[in-house]
């Protein structure tokens, strides 16, 4: 089969099962579907069992702020078709939550866990540490994109004395040490 | 009568010589009876820098993902972009692209040899594949100015051509350390301890493979046929001649294995490429990079590393910024779940073996 066949077989198999499952063709060996969360666990175990789909390449997050929505997207790869195909799914931003797919293939374990920890989606059922990356961390979801990074570590830390913001460091030398700094860039210039 | 499970903390000091993570070991005697990754201590938070800065600015971070082996970041990030916003890259670069990505694994692999025998105590090796490693570097110096960073593969192209007979130089020292692997060989893989150690280690059979999605020389060590240069080829990969070597011990020694005759077959690419490569331009040309914007949509490529498949998924909203990056490594998958389970029931000495086999690289977990 080519490429193009590859395709069509697979929209008409997942159409068959899945008939709300929107599909979206790019150059290639892509194909995009798009599909509601509950059905995400199902169609990656149909994909996996019954297609030939049987690695989990990838789980990604994109916030869309401006829609208050983030997307899921699972990217699965078939050894014997040589077709990626990416399964889509839009949540809402205020209650995030998804179900979990870690008993369909174990590394979604950990992608799942970052996704908790970096974006704040719930996963129902995820058996795991609450700590990923971030330790004894008390505020939102920095990975969102209303994080303010800078304002946050302005509230959260602090400045060590004598080292203020907006400080010239020069002038400080000169009153700790009493001495007159020369100036090099007018001493060393031609 | 059972003995009572201790808890140990394998690092986070470099255990086993890959890098700042830590491993929470439960052991009766000197068996392992559980083990938990803690990682957290390398976070540097790339990804959320490159959504505040514009496609060129953020593609200098992507060589920092993972120190041993640089340019598959790069070349990903460069092709994501690339993807998204249908630029065309030149059959020249291509071929450049081909053999810093060859030559870098084949650095990569000479950091792996001196990483598998440190862990197991056998350190003259490491002395002299680091060495070697540095003829390598002096390349990517004279090419890129960096040794290890080199920024070199960005959208479009390459940053610049080849110094004048610099093949020569490359042809050089590929034949000097085509050599030195005989060498290697002879200290390696006829030397008893190292076969004693890590025949029977460390296994990761087929089913286990698929159900953790184990990628690289990892799931070719099981039997399994699989590198996306043939697969899901990039660049030129599919124009040049190379095999895909595979084993089926399924432990420490198969991967071993594996990766002894990757590296030769490196040696055969770069070969190759030089061989072949075309005249031309390296580069077509990006517009300014304070007002270039690339269109709305998506793209995920992947890279085959050393340590197995990387995956870049970069997502664009129309705007100068990334909306999002995502870069998945080989130890994202084998660091975690896989290594907590095979090392259920392994000896506490063998576990720096077994995290060096597996492709172990904290940086890129956590990115």
């Amino acid at each position: 089969m080519n490429m193009q066949e590859i395709k069509e077989n697979l929209i008409t198999h997942v159409k068959a099962n899945f008939p709300e499952a929107a599909e979206k063709e790019f150059d290639g060996n892509r194909l995009d579907f798009n599909v509601d969360k509950q059905c995400i666990p199902s169609i990656l175990t149909y994909l996996k069992d019954r297609l030939g789909y049987i690695h989990l390449s990838h789980i990604a997050c994109v916030d869309w702020l401006e829609e208050g929505e983030f997307e899921i997207i699972f990217i699965v790869w078939s050894p014997e078709e040589k077709m990626k195909v990416f399964i889509r799914t839009r949540i809402d931003r205020e209650k995030p939550v998804m179900p979990n797919i870690d008993m369909i293939w174990r590394q979604a374990n950990t992608y799942e866990r970052e996704l908790r920890e970096m974006f704040g989606v719930e996963f129902i059922g995820l058996e795991a540490p609450d700590e990923f990356l971030l330790e004894d961390w008390g505020g939102p979801p920095p990975m969102r994109r209303d994080f303010d990074t800078e304002a946050y570590a302005d509230d959260t830390f602090w400045h060590r004395p004598g080292r203020e913001d907006a400080l010239d460091v020069r002038e400080e030398i000169i009153r700790r040490s009493r001495e007159e700094i020369p100036d090099f860039a007018k001493k060393y210039s031609r | 009568m059972r003995e009572k499970a201790t808890t140990l903390y394998l690092g986070p000091q470099h255990p086993g010589i890959t890098g700042n993570m830590m491993i929470r070991l439960k052991v009766e005697g000197d068996t392992i009876v559980g083990a938990t990754t803690e990682v957290g201590y390398l976070h540097r938070a790339f990804e959320k820098l490159q959504e505040k800065r514009n496609w060129l600015q953020s593609f200098t971070l992507m060589c920092r993902f993972c120190v041993p082996e640089t340019d598959p970041m790069e070349e990903s990030y460069a092709r994501a972009v690339e993807a998204i916003e249908g630029r065309e890259v030149p059959e020249r670069a291509k071929y450049i692209r081909v053999m810093v990505l060859e030559l870098a694994r084949l650095a990569s692999f000479m950091l792996w040899y001196g990483g598998q025998n440190g862990s197991l105590g056998l350190y003259t090796m490491g002395q002299w594949s680091v060495g070697d490693r540095n003829y390598i570097l002096d390349l990517f110096e004279e090419l890129t100015g960096g040794r290890v960073y080199h920024m070199y593969i960005w959208p479009g192209g390459v940053r610049r051509d080849l110094p004048k007979g610099f093949e020569q130089r490359v042809l050089k020292t590929l034949n000097y350390l085509e050599k030195r692997l005989d060498d290697y060989d002879d200290l390696m893989f006829d030397n008893a301890i190292f076969k004693k150690r890590v025949q029977g280690v460390g296994i990761v059979n087929k089913e286990k493979a698929i159900e953790h999605g184990v990628v690289g020389p990892v799931l070719r060590g099981c039997g399994i046929k699989s590198d996306i240069r043939i697969d899901d080829p990039y660049e030129v990969y599919d124009k040049l001649d190379f095999e895909v070597p595979t084993s089926d011990g399924a432990d420490i020694w198969a991967r071993a294995l594996v990766r002894r005759r990757e590296a030769r077959q490196s040696i055969r690419i770069i070969r190759q490429v030089i061989d072949m490569m075309p005249g031309g331009s390296v580069y077509n040309k990006i517009p300014n990079p304070q007002k270039w914007t690339l269109p709305k949509g998506d793209a995920y490529v992947r890279t085959e590393s050393v340590r197995g498949e990387i995956g870049m998924y970069i997502a664009s909203d129309g705007g100068l910024n990334p909306r999002r990056v995502h870069l998945r490594g080989a130890a994202y998958v084998h660091a975690i779940t896989l290594l907590e389970d095979v090392l259920i029931g392994e000896n506490i000495a063998d576990v720096s073996a077994i995290m060096n086999s597996l492709g172990t690289c904290p940086p890129e977990i956590e990115r």
